[in-house]
């Protein structure tokens, strides 16, 4: 069950404080994550952590898609690239800084996104998939022929420092910081989607797609419209993207990373706020924390996968919480049980 | 008793000393290898360790370096990569700021590379990488003293180099071969960064040697079924198929176009005579084969069969691009020279003997960086004959890059 909708398929509540309640774990989440440079942690933790937050963002992104929608996109990885290759070019042609790169990108990936999404979504379900998979693949295979604009298949550097009033985020601390910041950014818009009118169009429209339409959704322009807003997320972590790590070439932007945030979404719940956050920071770290080597990580996503499909088709924090909930109303049962059962039990009462 | 209080603090600091692992470690210098020991990569990447770690070893056991008066031993740090770029620069970022390494090593993936720079040039440590696609970085400016590349240095020829010596081999091989001068070359090339920047080079140095080369034709990596790509070539007629790029992809790509007779001799780019003996291929043309940058199986460099002797007896496998661990073995040993003559681990002093050394290594007795940080000496290339025999050569690389 989403945010925003209610048991018993009552009509979704239109009040702020019950909604704000599913964004405060994850601001708390977020705060603490923020806190961790506190503890002096190495260098390589906090490159993978950076790279998890910039997936992280992308993510929440798909979860409006995916989650909201019920559209899964096997290309997002390409509209990263969007981003990506976006800042580099302006950078690199226009000496245009970190900054401006950010709208400019994030319009373009939803371009972008409008562009594919218009033929893809004429067709549906696998058909879709099938197509943003496409897309991924072509937009690879551009990037990698696109001679010197484009770097080809040696890809492009990204040119001038990143700066925050006049401080210098190259600082792997501040850079840190700085996408911990842009992934509450992220979580807080994909909150407000989620919990706006807006929302529970769309997930009207997972739901039932003829339903929706019988009620005058536009079915199309909507989920055209969940595309674009993911490509705006998109297009934001490719620009993190390219400036972290200085360097991007077609290869990062194509199929095997799309499949790894479909991925990610999927594991961590696509549903939850909460979910893009968690299936982020397990997949970049768990053949980190058990040292496994590829393969064995695919593995273990593939089994995960199988698992939250078969057992948790909410994702992995929603099969948590669930098992939580379980497990305090059925404490709360046997209490009631044994309070109820004293107090009816004549033998005791004679006593 | 004040002389026994004296003697015991001053056990006691002695010991608290030998337990301190700073009094250990201040005689040894760590050099750190990232590569992709995982992953798709793997068959190159875990060549780049144990060519390093051999340097290392041999170094260590003949007494350690000697720079300004003292005596320091070498330590590898290999950081496994997984062929992610994500975890190459969280692995990069760990060995420049924590482990605080005086050199890298890596990667042998080319886009990992310029990303890994943006982190070893800026904090000052050299950084050695064996991929000739450093060109396109390395120019006079950048490497010059505050350029942003100055302690960056590639340890694979100038393509144009590679190119050359490799195109006039397999035609010096293969005529005889074949009984008349070949005319007409094609090339089969994996479409990625590698490929596309060594096939432009491969092309201008058939053209040089005066081939005909009608079309290069690119092939996604991965590909597992080339008899399209091959189908192609055939139509055309060659006198020679180069596969140019990679090893893996042509011990695939072979078989087939042996079965479709697709050109009267084949170049195997990459691929060892050793391999080739291993899984006792055969073929009824010739077939000519490159290693970078001196084979292992069959060798016609006096100094390769103790080097491979030692590099497969340390434990590495015996794999198509084993040979690529001469781009770092013998640059460790070249980086161990450039301290003892600079006297000190200062970058720039570093950067400055580097460039002034004539190292004698496995690969060539004279082993020099251009003013652009980049190496030059020659590629081996053997060609096996229809009957199994095979010959290999030194060849030495063009002095300049053919005029397109």
């Amino acid at each position: 069950m989403s945010e925003g909708s209610t048991p018993q398929g009552k009509h979704p509540t239109h009040s702020v404080a019950p909604a704000l309640r599913s964004l405060v774990p994850v601001l708390v989440v977020l705060t603490l994550i923020a806190l961790v440079p506190l503890l002096s942690p190495s260098n390589r933790f906090l490159s993978l952590a950076i790279s998890a937050g910039i997936n992280v963002i992308a993510l929440y992104g798909l979860s409006v898609l995916f989650g909201q929608t019920g559209i899964l996109s096997m290309g997002h990885a390409a509209l990263v690239g969007v981003g990506a290759y976006t800042a580099a070019i302006l950078a690199r042609d226009f000496g245009v800084g970190f900054w401006l790169a950010l709208p400019v990108a994030a319009l373009t990936s939803a371009v972008f996104a409008m562009i594919v999404g218009i033929p893809s979504l004429r067709v549906g379900g696998h058909h879709f998939v099938i197509m943003t998979f496409a897309f991924g693949q072509l937009l690879a295979i551009v990037l990698t022929n696109g001679g010197d604009y484009t770097g080809a298949a040696t890809g492009l550097d990204m040119v001038g420092p990143v700066n925050l009033f006049g401080a210098d985020m190259g600082d792997l601390t501040r850079y840190y910081l700085m996408v911990v910041a842009f992934v509450a950014v992220a979580a807080v818009a994909s909150w407000a989607i989620i919990n706006s009118s807006y929302g529970r169009t769309l997930r009207a429209i997972r739901e039932n797609e003829k339903l929706a339409a019988s009620l005058g959704i536009n079915v199309g322009r909507h989920k055209i419209g969940a595309f674009v807003v993911s490509g705006v997320f998109a297009g934001i972590s490719g620009v993190l993207l390219a400036n972290f790590l200085g360097h991007i070439s077609p290869t990062q932007f194509a199929s095997f990373p799309s499949i790894y945030l479909a991925l990610m979404v999927m594991i961590g719940g696509a549903r939850l706020i909460t979910g893009p956050l968690a299936g982020g920071i397990l997949v970049a770290f768990l053949p980190e924390v058990l040292n496994l080597d590829p393969v064995q990580s695919r593995i273990v996503y593939g089994v995960c996968l199988i698992a939250v499909i078969l057992l948790l088709p909410d994702g992995l924090i929603a099969g948590i919480a669930a098992f939580v909930r379980k497990v305090f109303t059925a404490k709360s049962k046997e209490r009631q049980r044994q309070e109820n059962g004293v107090v009816s039990n004549p033998s005791e009462a004679r006593r | 008793m004040k002389t026994v209080l004296k003697m015991g603090a001053s056990a006691a600091f002695c010991l608290g000393a030998l337990a301190h692992p700073a009094c250990a470690e201040d005689n040894i210098v760590k050099i750190g290898v990232v590569a992709a020991e995982s992953g798709s990569f793997v068959s190159a990447g875990h060549t780049l360790p144990a060519g390093v770690g051999l340097a290392v070893k041999q170094i260590n056991d003949a007494g350690g370096i000697k720079v300004g008066g003292k005596t320091y031993k070498l330590e590898m740090v290999k950081r496994d990569d997984r062929t992610d770029i994500a975890t190459a620069i969280a692995a990069t970022q760990e060995l420049v700021r924590d482990v605080k390494v005086q050199a890298i090593f890596g990667s042998e993936t080319h886009d990992f590379t310029l990303a890994m720079a943006k982190i070893t040039q800026p904090a000052k440590v050299i950084h050695f990488a064996g991929n000739s696609t450093l060109a396109k970085i390395l120019t006079p400016d950048s490497v010059k003293p505050g350029g942003e590349d100055h302690y960056l240095f590639q340890s694979e020829p100038q393509e144009f180099q590679r190119s050359g010596s490799t195109a006039r081999g397999v035609l010096t091989l293969l005529e005889p071969l074949l009984g008349y001068k070949p005319k007409k070359s094609v090339m089969i090339v994996g479409n990625d960064a590698t490929g596309q920047f060594l096939s432009s080079y491969y092309f201008k140095a058939l053209k040089a040697e005066g081939q005909d080369v009608p079309d290069i034709i690119f092939y996604p990596p991965d590909t597992t079924d080339f008899s399209p790509f091959l189908t192609r070539a055939k139509s055309l007629n060659p006198d020679i198929i180069h596969f140019w790029y990679n090893g893996d992809s042509t011990l695939t790509a072979l078989p087939q176009a042996l079965e479709l007779g697709a050109a009267k001799s084949y170049f195997l780019f990459g691929v060892d005579p050793g391999i080739w003996k291993e899984k006792a291929l055969t073929a009824d043309v010739p077939v000519a084969m490159s290693c970078v940058p001196v084979c292992w199986g069959e060798s016609s460099n006096p100094k390769a069969k103790a080097y491979f002797d030692a590099y497969f007896a340390a434990g590495a496998p015996h794999g198509v691009t084993s040979s690529v661990s001469l781009l770092y073995h013998d640059y460790v040993h070249f980086l161990a020279e450039a301290w003892e003559k600079a006297g000190s681990f200062d970058p720039d002093k570093t950067v400055e003997a580097l460039l002034s050394i004539h190292h004698q290594g496995v690969v060539s007795d004279d082993l020099t960086f251009n003013p652009t940080h980049q190496v030059t000496h020659a590629t081996e290339v053997c060609a096996a004959a229809p009957g199994g025999d095979i010959s290999c050569s030194m060849q030495q690389p063009p002095a300049e890059a053919p005029k397109s």
